[in-house]
């Protein structure tokens, strides 16, 4: 892409955003959803979040699946998982889950 | 509704967004790495520093802005990065379908700004705290301390991430702090059978369906995730009735 392309690209991808995150917050009031559709929306940020964590925890860089232990990320995300039903503290995972998955990195435990 | 009452609902209210920086507070970090992270990969794609600024300040969508950067690099037709945006973003149609009724009062203006930096993490931590769409005092400012706290961190990250590119190795793998922030988010609405059920088909989904051409995969896993979980939570309503 040329620079222009490039100017034009970006543009592009902020109307993507504004016409999705905004959608229903300007145009929600014309829109009646079914309670039954409502019911089943609840679940969409669990849903979302997992369908982001679960990929990068499971596929290598080139997209195959990584079940060994050598997977240093899956294993750090399992424990961190663990590590917050027993602490149910945020800061404290996101460290314990970068010093677990730094340590499995350069240790190669596995 | 009186227009007295909602006027009081969404004066400021300090505590409230001081309960919100609390709550995002230990998120920040970790949107802050995942802000490098996009911020290094959108100058190693080619993008200028001035492009690459305009594109995490006006565009503030990491996901999005990671899938199109291959495209920007392969020279796909602009038509192409649009389309994979859009797909990797409608998400956040569920999500505005979700948040918007809290605050369907607000001007147009506000209403737009308020959806267009409403991210995953800021959706899911507000709906935790507010799962009713009755309007209620301090909602719009515990919105906002969840909402500007989290805009920073994104594009300090972001900017460092451009102007410092290479000097941070990418083995060390810094994005898995957002990874990890994530995960704090998600365990604690997995609560009960029917959520349990959603999240464990919509990460298989994810996975399986990574290949899918326009980021796919993502929209698919939410759509499967929601209707599995719906049907789990009806089968459980129908054997509890006697």
């Amino acid at each position: 892409m040329n620079d222009w392309e490039i100017w034009v690209t970006i543009a592009v991808l902020a109307v993507a955003t504004a016409a999705t995150r905004s959608s229903f917050w300007l145009v929600g009031h014309h829109i009646t959803i079914p309670p039954r559709i409502q019911a089943m929306l609840r679940f969409a940020p669990a849903c979302a979040l997992a369908a982001i964590i679960a990929p990068d925890l499971l596929l290598g860089p080139q997209g195959q699946l990584q079940l060994a232990l050598s997977n240093a990320k899956l294993l750090a995300g399992v424990a961190a998982i663990v590590f917050y039903l027993i602490r149910r503290n945020m800061l404290q995972t996101i460290v314990f889950g970068m010093l677990a998955f730094t340590g499995l990195r350069l240790l190669h435990v596995f | 509704m009186m227009p007295d009452a909602t006027v009081g609902a969404d004066r400021h209210d300090p505590q409230a967004w001081r309960e919100g920086l609390k709550t995002g507070m230990p998120t920040l970090f970790g949107i802050g790495a995942w802000g490098l992270v996009v911020g290094i990969a959108m100058v190693k794609t080619g993008l200028t520093v001035p492009q690459a600024l305009a594109m995490t300040l006006i565009v503030f969508a990491g996901s999005a802005q990671l899938a199109s950067l291959p495209l920007i690099a392969a020279g796909a037709p602009i038509w192409v990065v649009f389309a994979t945006a859009l797909v990797v973003n409608l998400r956040f149609v569920i999500f505005s379908a979700l948040l918007a009724p809290h605050f369907a009062h607000l001007p147009w203006k506000q209403r737009f700004g308020l959806g267009y930096v409403s991210g995953d993490m800021t959706v899911a931590l507000f709906l935790q705290r507010y799962p009713s769409e009755a309007p209620e005092a301090g909602k719009l400012s515990y919105l906002l301390g969840l909402m500007v706290p989290n805009w920073a961190a994104w594009q300090i990250g972001s900017i460092a991430g451009i102007f410092l590119g290479s000097a941070v190795p990418p083995e060390w793998g810094l994005g898995f702090a957002g990874t990890l922030a994530i995960i704090c988010i998600a365990v604690p609405l997995v609560a009960g059978r029917a959520a349990l059920c959603g999240v464990l088909v919509a990460g298989a989904t994810a996975v399986l369906a990574a290949g899918l051409p326009y980021k796919l995969g993502l929209l698919a896993a939410v759509v499967l995730g929601m209707v599995c979980a719906m049907v789990v939570a009806e089968l459980g309503e129908k054997s509890a009735k006697p």
